[in-house]
C-alpha cells in the first residue's frame, strides 16, 4: 500500500480510495496520480487539504474527470481530489432564477432538472456535458455561446472554496447584484484549482428561449467563411452564437465536409424571423438551411464535442476583425497533421470573441515532424502575443505542452499571480504550474 | 486648517502635473470633502489632478516614497463615502482623464481614460449605433473609472448586467507606481481574471489609468409600460411573475407610494397618481417585431397581481414621461427632508413583498419616513430614509433602523449591497455577510495589490478583530 493510502484509509470509507491502475483513468496530464480520493463533503475536502499540507502532497482537484488533459502539467501530482460524489443539487429556485449545487453535479443532470421548470444554464462548454459544474467554473470554460450569454464568470453568484490550506470561504451569495467587498469569485472562476476547491456553486440561470434556431451559411473555404463571419458579427442584433466550422481536407466527400457559419439566434417566435432577416441582410445572402429546435441544439452538441478524440487542440485569438488573419495563420498549423491518419486537422471559431479553434487530430511526427510542430507553434505563439493575442494549447501530448506550456506569456499579471496564490495556498500544494506562464 | 502635505513633497508632485494641477488651499479642497453621501464630510491633505498614466505612475511613486496614503476619486457622485480622504491623505482626482482614447465599432470596443463621463461614452458610440450598457442613475455625471471602482449598475443591468461585464482590460496603476496591463479582449491569459476582480475595488488595489469596455448594438426599439397598484406588495408580486415567465425586461423599477408623492408635489411631477401605493415601470428592448407580445404578457402578469390600471408609452415624450417618477426621486426628496439616506440591500426577488412589508414596519417602529424607489428586477432594493441631521434623537433611530434593514435583507438571503458599495459607510456590516475567514481573505487579496495598504485605507473592510 503507498504512504497516501496508509495515510488516509483511517479516515475513509472503503471504496473513497483509488489507486494503482484504477488512478489511471484520473491522470492529469498523462501524469497518473498516486491515489485518488472521492470527498463526500466539504468538510471532508477540507480535512484531506490539511492532511496533503502536513505531508507534502501534491493535490490535483477535479470534478468528473471530463477536463483532466488541459492545462500546463502540474509540477506534481500526488493526489487527486475527485469530486463526483459530491453532486447533489441543493436548490433550484424558479421564481428568483438560480441554483446551489455541490460542484461535482454533472451539466447533464442539472439542465435535465432545471430544463423540467423552462430554464438553462447557457454555457456550452467543449466535452459531452458530463462535466461537474465544479470544474467548468474552475477552469472556465465555455463555447460558442460566449458570444451571448458570457463564461462561467458571468454566471457565478456564489461559491464556496476551500482553499490549499483548509479554510473553508463562502463568497458571494445568491443574489445578481453584490458589491459587498471584493469579488473573489472572479479570482476563482478560470483559477484552475490553484486557489482553492471549489465545493458549492450558485449560478443564475436563463428562461429557455421560445425559439432556437440555427442558421447555416455555406462557404467555398476557410477564407470565404471567415470573412462572412466577420461580417455577420456586426449584424445590429445580440445573436447568441456565430461559429465557423472549417472540417479538415480529409474529410471532404462526408456530409459535413463543406465550410459553414453557423449563426444561432434564440429569440421568441415574435421576434425570431426578424432576427432572421437581420442576420441574412448582414450576410448578405441568404442561409442554406435553418435549423429548429432539436436540430438546432443537435447541431451546437456537435460543436461541443468536435474535439473528442483529437492529439492537440489550440486556441488562437485575436481581436474579432482579425479572424480571416487567424485562420490564414492556422493554415501553417493545418500543416502539422499526419497525412495518412485521422481526419486532418478542423478549424472552428467563435467569431465575436475572436476565438479560432484549431483541431488535430494526429500529429505528423515522422522525419522531425515533432520538433518542426514544436517550432510552428513557439513562432506563431510570439507573433499572436505581440498583437495583443495568444495562443493556447487547451489540450496536447506532453512532448509538446511540456516544452512550451499550455498558456504562454501572462505579461504584467504573474507577480500577481504568485501573490494571490500564495495567499490561498501557502503551501503551494494544489494544481501547481497548471496554469500560468 | 493649513494642509499637511510637506512642502517638499507638494513641490515634487507639482512638478509632475503642473503648478495648477495640486490643489492644498482649503477653499479649492472644500469641493472634495465628501461624495454623494453627505453625511460623512472631511478635507483631503491635497487633491493632485494627473493628466495621464504616466503622470498617475510617477505621483504615486512620490506619495508611496513619502509614505502618504491615497484616495483616487472620480466625479464624486459615489454613494458610500467610498472617496474621501483625511488631512493625512492625498486625493488623486481623474478630472483631467477625459480622453476617449478610441471607439472601435467593428469590434465592439472603446478605449478610455478613467474621467470619461458614462454617457460621453455612449454619445461617442451613437454614431456607430453602439452604447454603452450601465446605466447608472447619475450616468451623465459619474465617471467610467469610478464605475470600475464601484462596479456600478443601473436599472437596465437587469437585462444586460453590471460594470464587470463590460471591461475586458485595464491598465492600472498600483500604489508603489508600477504599471499593470491586465486582460484584454481578444486574448486568453493563462492568468487569473484580475480585471474581473479590480473592478468593484473601490479605489483600496490601484487607479485603473485605462479602461477598455465591450459596447453593445443599440437595441432597435424600446417599450415602456406603468403599472399603477394600490399595495406595494402586489407590484413586487407583479415582478416576480414577470420574471418567472421568462420575459426578461430591460428594466422593472418600483416607485411606492411616498415617493410617487414627492415626485408629484415636485416640478418634476410625471402625472402619477398619488393615492397609488406603487408604481411599476416595465420596459422592453431588442427588435420591434418581438416587443408587442412581450408588453402585452408583462401586462397580463400586472393584472393579475392587482395591477389597477396600466399606461403605456405611445411616444418618446410619454416614455420619458413615465421614467419620470423613478429618474426624479432623488431630487424631489431633496425638497422633503433636509437629509436622505439612501440604502443599497439586495434580496432574492421572489422575497421583495415580504421584505418591503418588513421595511415598512421598520419605518412606522422608529417613527421615520422611509420611501422606496429601486430596481425591483434585480432584488436590489433602495429604501431612503427622510430625516433632518439636526435632530440627534432622529439621528440615533436612523442608524438603528439602516441596520435593521440591512440585516432583513441578510436574513431573506440578500446582501448589503447590490451597486453603491462599501465604502466607509457599511464597512462595519460586512460581518453581517461575511466571517472572520472571508473578510481575512479579502484582505489577504488587497495585500497582494497593495503591500503597503497605502491605496484607500479605512474602506470597505472592518479593522481585523484586534489579537
Amino acid at each position: 500500500m503507498n504512504a497516501i493510502l496508509a495515510r488516509l484509509s483511517g479516515q475513509l470509507q472503503d471504496g473513497q480510495l483509488l489507486d494503482g491502475f484504477q488512478a489511471e483513468r484520473w491522470a492529469i496530464c498523462e501524469r497518473v496520480p498516486k491515489a485518488v480520493v472521492f470527498p463526500e463533503n466539504e468538510d471532508q475536502v477540507a480535512e484531506l487539504l490539511s492532511i496533503a499540507n502536513e505531508e507534502g502532497w501534491h493535490c490535483v482537484p477535479c470534478g468528473r474527470g471530463t477536463w483532466l488533459r488541459g492545462g500546463s502539467e502540474p509540477r506534481g501530482v500526488d493526489l487527486v481530489l475527485a469530486l463526483s460524489r459530491m453532486n447533489t443539487l441543493l436548490a433550484h429556485e424558479p421564481d428568483d432564477l438560480y441554483f446551489e449545487a455541490e460542484a461535482g453535479l454533472g451539466l447533464d443532470s442539472l439542465h435535465g432538472r432545471v430544463s423540467e421548470h423552462g430554464q438553462w444554464l447557457p454555457i456550452d462548454p467543449p466535452g459531452d456535458a458530463r462535466g461537474s459544474v465544479g470544474a467548468m467554473v474552475s477552469l472556465g470554460c465555455a463555447g460558442p455561446l460566449r458570444a451571448g450569454f458570457g463564461t462561467p464568470r458571468d454566471h457565478v453568484l456564489g461559491a464556496t472554496i476551500v482553499t490549499g490550506d483548509g479554510r473553508l470561504l463562502r463568497l458571494g451569495g445568491k443574489v445578481v447584484k453584490n458589491v459587498a467587498g471584493f469579488d473573489l469569485l472572479k479570482l476563482m472562476a478560470g483559477s484552475w484549482g490553484t486557489l482553492g476547491v471549489i465545493t458549492k456553486v450558485t449560478a443564475r440561470l436563463h428562461p429557455l428561449p421560445e425559439v432556437d434556431r440555427t442558421l447555416l451559411f455555406k462557404c467555398r473555404d476557410a477564407t470565404e467563411c471567415t470573412a462572412l463571419a466577420s461580417l455577420i458579427i456586426c449584424a445590429p442584433v445580440l445573436l447568441a452564437a456565430v461559429e465557423v466550422l472549417i472540417p479538415g481536407d480529409r474529410e471532404e466527400g462526408q456530409s459535413d465536409s463543406t465550410p459553414l457559419v453557423a449563426v444561432r439566434v434564440l429569440e421568441s417566435a415574435a421576434a425570431v424571423s426578424q432576427a432572421e432577416n437581420v442576420v441574412t441582410e448582414q450576410a448578405g445572402t441568404p442561409p442554406f438551411r435553418c435549423l429548429e429546435g432539436e436540430e438546432s441544439r443537435a447541431i451546437f452538441a456537435n460543436v461541443q464535442r468536435m474535439e473528442e478524440g483529437a492529439e492537440l487542440v489550440l486556441r488562437l485569438s485575436l481581436l474579432p476583425s482579425r479572424l480571416p488573419e487567424l485562420a490564414m495563420m492556422a493554415q501553417e498549423l493545418v500543416d502539422l497533421c499526419d497525412p495518412d491518419v485521422g481526419g486532418g486537422a478542423r478549424l472552428a471559431g467563435h467569431a465575436p470573441s475572436g476565438i479560432l479553434r484549431v483541431i488535430i487530430s494526429r500529429l505528423d511526427r515522422r522525419e522531425g515532424g515533432l520538433d518542426r510542430a514544436l517550432a510552428v507553434l513557439e513562432r506563431l505563439r510570439l507573433s499572436l502575443e505581440a498583437e495583443s493575442g495568444s495562443l493556447v494549447i487547451s489540450e496536447g501530448p506532453q512532448d509538446v505542452v511540456g516544452p512550451l506550456g499550455a498558456w504562454g506569456d501572462v505579461g504584467s499579471a504573474a507577480a500577481l499571480m504568485a501573490g494571490l496564490q500564495r495567499e490561498f495556498d501557502p503551501g503551494a500544494i494544489l494544481s501547481q504550474g497548471r496554469l500560468g506562464p | 486648517m493649513q494642509s499637511s502635505l510637506p512642502k517638499a513633497l507638494g513641490n515634487d508632485l507639482r512638478r509632475v502635473v503642473g503648478d495648477d494641477w495640486v490643489l492644498t488651499e482649503p477653499d479649492r479642497l472644500l469641493a472634495y470633502e465628501s461624495d454623494g453621501l453627505t453625511a460623512y464630510r472631511m478635507l483631503p491633505g491635497a487633491v493632485v489632478l494627473p493628466k495621464d498614466t504616466d503622470e498617475v505612475s510617477r505621483v504615486l511613486r512620490l506619495l508611496s516614497e513619502a509614505g502618504v496614503t491615497v484616495v483616487p476619486r472620480g466625479a464624486g457622485t459615489g454613494l458610500s463615502g467610498g472617496a474621501l480622504a483625511g488631512a493625512d491623505s492625498v486625493m488623486i482626482g481623474t478630472a483631467r482623464m477625459k480622453r476617449i482614447i478610441k471607439v472601435d465599432p467593428v469590434n465592439r470596443l472603446a478605449l478610455v481614460q478613467p474621467g470619461v463621463v458614462n454617457a460621453d461614452l455612449s454619445a461617442a458610440a451613437a454614431p456607430f449605433d453602439l452604447y454603452y450598457a450601465p446605466d447608472p442613475s447619475s450616468q451623465s455625471a459619474c465617471t467610467l473609472g469610478g464605475n470600475v471602482a464601484e462596479n456600478s449598475g443601473g436599472p437596465h443591468c437587469l437585462k444586460y448586467g453590471v460594470t464587470s461585464r463590460y471591461v475586458t482590460g485595464l491598465t492600472v496603476v498600483t500604489y508603489d507606481g508600477d504599471v499593470l496591463r491586465l486582460g484584454g479582449f481578444g486574448r486568453e491569459l493563462g492568468s487569473y481574471d484580475l480585471v474581473g476582480v479590480f473592478v468593484g475595488s473601490e479605489g483600496c488595489f490601484g487607479i485603473a489609468t485605462e479602461i477598455e469596455i465591450r459596447l453593445l448594438p443599440r437595441p432597435e426599439a424600446v417599450r415602456t409600460i406603468l403599472g399603477i397598484f394600490d399595495r406595494i406588495e402586489d407590484a413586487g408580486r407583479a415582478v416576480t411573475a414577470i420574471m418567472a415567465a421568462g420575459l426578461l425586461p430591460a428594466a422593472l423599477e418600483i416607485i411606492d407610494g411616498p415617493t410617487i408623492r414627492a415626485v408629484e408635489a415636485s416640478v418634476f411631477a410625471g402625472g402619477y397618481p398619488t393615492d397609488a401605493e406603487a408604481a411599476l415601470v416595465v420596459e422592453f428592448d431588442g427588435l420591434e417585431t418581438g416587443l408587442t407580445t412581450d408588453v402585452e404578457r408583462a401586462i397580463v402578469k400586472c393584472r393579475e397581481e392587482g395591477a389597477r390600471d396600466i399606461r403605456a408609452a405611445k411616444t418618446p415624450e410619454e416614455r420619458l414621461a413615465l421614467w419620470q417618477g423613478r429618474k426624479k426621486a432623488f431630487g424631489a426628496m431633496g425638497r422633503i427632508a433636509s437629509d436622505l439616506l439612501v440604502q443599497d440591500a439586495t434580496v432574492p426577488r421572489s422575497r421583495l413583498p415580504e421584505v418591503l412589508g418588513r421595511i415598512s414596519d421598520i419605518g412606522r417602529r422608529y417613527d421615520l419616513t422611509i420611501a422606496n424607489v429601486f430596481h425591483a428586477g434585480d432584488g436590489n432594493l433602495h429604501p431612503n430614509i427622510l430625516f433632518d441631521r439636526g435632530d440627534a434623537d432622529q439621528m440615533e433611530r436612523v442608524e438603528r433602523a439602516s441596520k435593521e434593514i440591512m440585516t432583513t435583507c441578510v436574513e431573506a438571503g440578500g446582501t448589503i449591497t447590490g451597486e453603491h458599495g462599501v465604502g466607509i459607510d457599511k464597512r462595519d456590516y460586512m460581518t453581517l455577510v461575511y466571517g472572520d475567514d472571508e473578510l481575512e481573505a479579502m484582505r489577504g487579496v488587497k495585500s497582494v495589490f497593495d503591500p503597503m495598504g497605502g491605496m484607500n485605507p479605512g474602506k470597505v473592510l472592518p479593522d481585523p478583530p484586534s489579537s
